[in-house]
């Protein structure tokens, strides 16, 4: 089975099996977190599918020696969904309530257990972040706030919200690092 | 600020939460600096971990299709041969250089009638400028790139009555059928249509705008690449954005 390298240098050639076999790879991760961001199965999936549209024009783009595919996809989609959450104009989200409850049973083959390891993982290590960094951290990964918004928003001063984030980053660094060469970092 | 002091807005900027002066300094230190970009890509892979916290949800099935019916298609579209032109002897090809003649002298009165015009829309777009600078209450609005286009930024210039100039540079010349277009988000509202643009080979443009009287302060101002003409709402990916 080619790697995730391999898959984005055939769609670089415009190998549409390989872009199918990415999203297959791809998918869940990525609509979950699309999902997490707008709370919409229809706005999640817009995004999705322009993220993927996204691969296939830019996969030339993708170079290896400056990070892994992983971080690449995700940081794209993660880049797309705050894109949309901002043009839709939600602070609030697109409230769809249930909209999780709804889902799909995750596949077999998407939820593999390298995945479900790197995954178990990470919520650990969030864990482990006291509650007050790891707010801060979620807020802006999932919510796309910038840090004087995080300031208002948990009604704490400014120098104190980007400590806390940089100590959050640093500790979640550290606990991850045996797992670190899995997602993509020292 | 120092070295170390860039060093310590990377995880930050990683999970892309600095606030805009920080963001732009940052953007400036990172450009020079090899050391700071490589820690770069390694908190982005700790900022990317985080993507691993939301549960993995299935899409529906016809995401899939969608996708690949619309790779199809521009496949297909990119596959398209010209076709060859028939071969020419050389006493057609001599036959035709009064022809040939007659299309160069008609194309370069062509360039000439575009060189004046885009003179004149300059001269009335720097008087423009200078009228909007120059009346009470003017302010001026930054949009920086997003990741579309990070090196792009925009300004609008606008007066109490809603004239409104937009200047942008370094956003990529978009392809054919395609322009860019403003866009007025205000919270809670349907983003408002502002007018299209496309940019030169310099990735320049000015384009005269309207605004309304709260877009000053309420709004976010987007741009987005969009079917030529414009669209009601917006549909293409985002290119430029102002802070709120």
């Amino acid at each position: 089975m080619a790697n995730d390298v391999e898959l984005l240098k055939a769609i670089a050639a415009r190998d549409e099996a390989a872009l199918a076999q990415l999203y297959d790879r791809y998918r869940v991760i990525l609509f979950g977190l699309l999902l997490r961001i707008l709370n919409s199965r229809e706005e999640a999936e817009d995004v999705l599918q322009e993220v993927f549209l996204q691969v296939w024009r830019r996969a030339a783009d993708f170079d290896e020696n400056r990070g892994r595919p992983f971080t690449w996809l995700v940081t794209l989609a993660r880049s797309r969904g705050i894109d949309r959450l901002r043009t839709l104009g939600a602070r609030e989200r697109v409230a769809t309530a249930g909209a999780r409850d709804e889902a799909d049973a995750v596949s077999d083959a998407a939820s593999d257990a390298f995945r479900s390891e790197q995954r178990e993982a990470v919520n650990n290590a969030l864990a482990q972040l006291p509650d007050e960094q790891k707010r801060l951290l979620l807020l802006a990964y999932f919510d796309g706030l910038s840090q004087s918004e995080i300031a208002a928003r948990v009604g704490a001063p400014l120098g104190t919200v980007k400590t806390r984030m940089r100590t959050g980053m640093m500790k979640l660094r550290q606990l991850l690092a045996g797992k670190g060469s899995d997602l993509g970092f020292d | 600020m120092v070295h170390e002091d860039y060093k310590e807005m990377i995880p930050a900027h990683a999970l892309s939460t600095l606030d805009g002066a920080d963001e732009s300094a940052l953007h400036e230190h990172l450009e020079g600096c090899a050391e700071c970009r490589r820690d770069l890509e390694q908190w982005q892979a700790v900022a990317a971990s985080l993507a691993l916290s939301a549960d993995p949800v299935e899409p529906s099935h016809a995401v899939r299709q969608k996708l690949l019916t619309q790779i199809q298609s521009e496949k297909a579209v990119s596959n398209v041969v010209p076709l060859k032109s028939p071969q020419r002897n050389l006493w057609n090809s001599l036959g035709s250089l009064g022809q040939i003649a007659a299309v160069i002298i008609f194309a370069a009165l062509i360039i000439a009638v575009v060189l004046l015009w885009q003179q004149n829309r300059r001269h009335r777009q720097e008087t423009q400028l200078i009228e909007i600078l120059s009346s009470p209450g003017a302010r001026m609005k930054d949009l920086h790139g997003t990741n579309e286009a990070p090196g792009a930024s925009a300004k609008i210039v606008f007066d109490s009555t809603g004239r409104a100039l937009l200047i942008v540079n370094g956003l990529p010349r978009p392809p054919q059928g395609k322009e860019y277009q403003l866009w007025f988000i205000e919270p809670k509202l349907p983003p408002r249509p502002g007018n299209t643009f496309s940019t030169d080979d310099a990735g320049r443009a000015q384009a005269e705008q309207h605004m309304l009287a709260q877009d000053g302060d309420y709004s976010v101002m987007a741009v987005t690449l969009e079917p030529a003409g414009g669209v009601k709402s917006p549909t293409g990916v985002m290119y430029l954005r102002s802070d709120y």
